[in-house]
């Protein structure tokens, strides 16, 4: 593998640092470079966000993912959508939660747009909405096939406490199963 | 060499090495993008056996580090650039008295409250000269999240052995970049600490800014018996005020002198493919990061760029970079403010052709930025 960009938008207070700090973790962990940045604006929720994640097998200088290179992004709100799209390349793939964010069909003939529900599947199918995070977390890995499953998880675990273990494997599971199923279509 | 691998950002690492050089008071205000060195040290401090406290403002965070530290401590403050305008005067006090600490600046859009949240190194010159008046500050800034601890580490062993402020310059980028860093063992750090010099004698026979021309004054602690006098004035060996005119004139012209003579033993700077350059980049903090990644692909395509990154900004690597300016006719200067660092580059390369590529809306300059204004030179 040589090098993969993705980049998570959201807005703040969504908890979409945490997926990328896994990410870069995870990737240290089996020998590789990982790096994280946010950008986020001064109002401290309800501004976009937005988190490049870059992992490579080589020494990572510039810390931001330079605009047309990004190969995956996952969005779960419009304003951030339409602020950071146009740094995917053409052909990209773009997750979006289709309750909160609305592509135009231009943006469906650039890119490969995917529309899955995390927020929903993380407030009712696992039961706790800060959870969205490892939902995903765990789409942007099955879609880039980026770490190691278990080196993933394992350090994704290592990142939050015990007593929600439980409740973190079951979103990266469904986050893992709603991805295939939206790569099947 | 023993080194440790950490993953964590840059604000987190420098209130870390804080704590490994020995670090045993924190007092400061929360202020973006600076916040997270107070909340990480806040955490670590207590558990050595060191104090942390928020202040109600800026300006207490600085007086009651200066407080510390003249009680013996090594003592930080973390701020950015809205933080250090108001520390600006007591920063004077601290090299007018020569009491030393340690300041984390981690730089954001101005002036006033600017870009609270976006990235700039527009504090370069402030962090020359905060506060009025003559004297020689020294400043480091942090190019990779490995910098940001190691210089907070050395900040403390400089601001010992020159009894004054040192400023640890980092960006928004830098502070919050999440990712690898190689770093010395804790062992090697606390092997590395030159505790301040303190005078053994006679309470009596003690005269603190009673030193030689060059050197710093010996302030023992505070309370433990030895006298004398603190002030912002000008002042005779025992601390006291005097408008006396030699006294006047050989303390000012002692703080400048104390760094000026011994700079050598501040500077510290990084060639990166420098060897065969026949560009030369000039870049510091975070923005020399994207110098690097544009070098790279300048290099692919046969352009032959090399970096200079000044780490010790201030005093600046004057004669190392002439060295260079000399023989290399195409010297960019990229920084994330219109010119700052360019202006001493221009000075102590005696040249008024140096380029400059510069940015001020809080946004970072991309390696591609870079490369085509090399391409244009």
């Amino acid at each position: 593998m040589s090098k993969t960009l993705m980049r998570f938008t959201g807005v703040g207070g969504q908890g979409v640092l945490l997926a990328g700090e896994i990410f870069a973790a995870a990737k240290i962990k089996t020998g590789g470079e990982g790096l994280k940045t946010a950008t986020y604006t001064s109002q401290v929720r309800g501004g976009p966000t937005v988190v490049d994640i870059q992992l490579d097998d080589q020494e990572i200088y510039y810390p931001y993912a330079n605009d047309g290179e990004i190969g995956f992004m996952l969005s779960v709100a419009n304003v951030s959508y339409n602020s950071f799209k146009g740094g995917v390349q053409p052909g990209g793939i773009i997750v979006v939660d289709p309750n909160l964010v609305h592509p135009t069909d231009e943006d469906r003939k650039t890119w490969k747009i995917h529309e899955i529900p995390i927020i929903t599947i993380a407030k009712e199918e696992v039961g706790n909405v800060i959870t969205q995070s490892v939902v995903a977390l765990a789409i942007a890995n099955t879609m880039m096939n980026a770490i190691d499953k278990d080196v993933l998880v394992e350090t994704m675990l290592s990142k939050v406490p015990a007593k929600v273990h439980d409740v973190n494997k079951k979103a990266y599971e469904l986050g893992e199963k709603y991805a295939k199923e939206a790569m099947a279509k | 060499m023993a080194t440790r691998e950490v993953i964590s950002t840059g604000n987190e690492l420098a209130a870390i090495a804080a704590v490994d050089a020995g670090c045993k008071f924190f007092g400061g205000y929360p202020l973006t993008p600076s916040s997270e060195v107070m909340h990480v040290i806040s955490d670590l401090l207590p558990k050595k056996g060191g104090v942390a406290i928020q202040m109600e403002d800026e300006i207490g965070g600085i007086c009651c580090v200066i407080g510390a530290a003249m009680a013996g401590d090594r003592a930080l403050t973390a701020t950015s650039g809205p933080g250090m305008s108001l520390k600006a005067e007591n920063l004077g006090l601290a090299q007018m008295a020569e009491v030393p600490l340690v300041c984390v600046n981690v730089m954001r859009g101005g002036p006033s409250t600017g870009l609270p949240t976006r990235v700039s190194q527009g504090d370069i010159l402030q962090s020359k000269n905060p506060s009025h008046g003559d004297y020689k500050s020294i400043t480091l800034c942090a190019g990779s999240l490995a910098e940001c601890y190691t210089e907070v580490v050395r900040a403390f062993n400089i601001a010992d052995r020159f009894m004054q402020p040192v400023i640890v310059l980092l960006d928004e980028t830098i502070g919050h970049m999440h990712g690898k860093a190689e770093l010395p063992s804790v062992e090697e750090v606390e092997a590395g600490i030159v505790p301040r010099k303190r005078f053994d004698g006679a309470p009596e026979d003690y005269f603190p800014y009673d030193c030689g021309p060059t050197e710093p004054a010996v302030l023992n602690p505070m309370f433990e018996g030895y006298r004398y006098h603190f002030t912002g004035l000008h002042h005779d060996k025992n601390g006291f005020p005097t408008e006396e005119i030699e006294t006047c004139r050989k303390l000012i012209q002692r703080l400048e002198d104390k760094v000026e003579v011994h700079k050598d033993e501040v500077e510290s700077y990084e060639e990166f493919m420098m060897d065969d350059a026949e560009i030369m980049i000039v870049a510091y903090g975070s923005v020399s990061l994207a110098a690097k990644e544009s070098i790279r692909h300048l290099r692919k395509e046969g352009i032959k760029a090399g970096l200079f990154r000044p780490i010790t900004i201030w005093p600046s690597p004057a004669e190392k970079i002439k060295e260079h300016t000399d023989k290399i006719e195409k010297v960019l200067v990229v920084e994330l403010n219109i010119g700052q660092y360019h202006s001493e580059i221009q000075r102590a390369a005696a040249r008024l052709d140096i380029e400059g590529l510069f940015k001020v809306n809080g946004r970072p300059i991309s390696p591609y930025e870079i490369v085509n204004k090399v391409k244009e030179l």
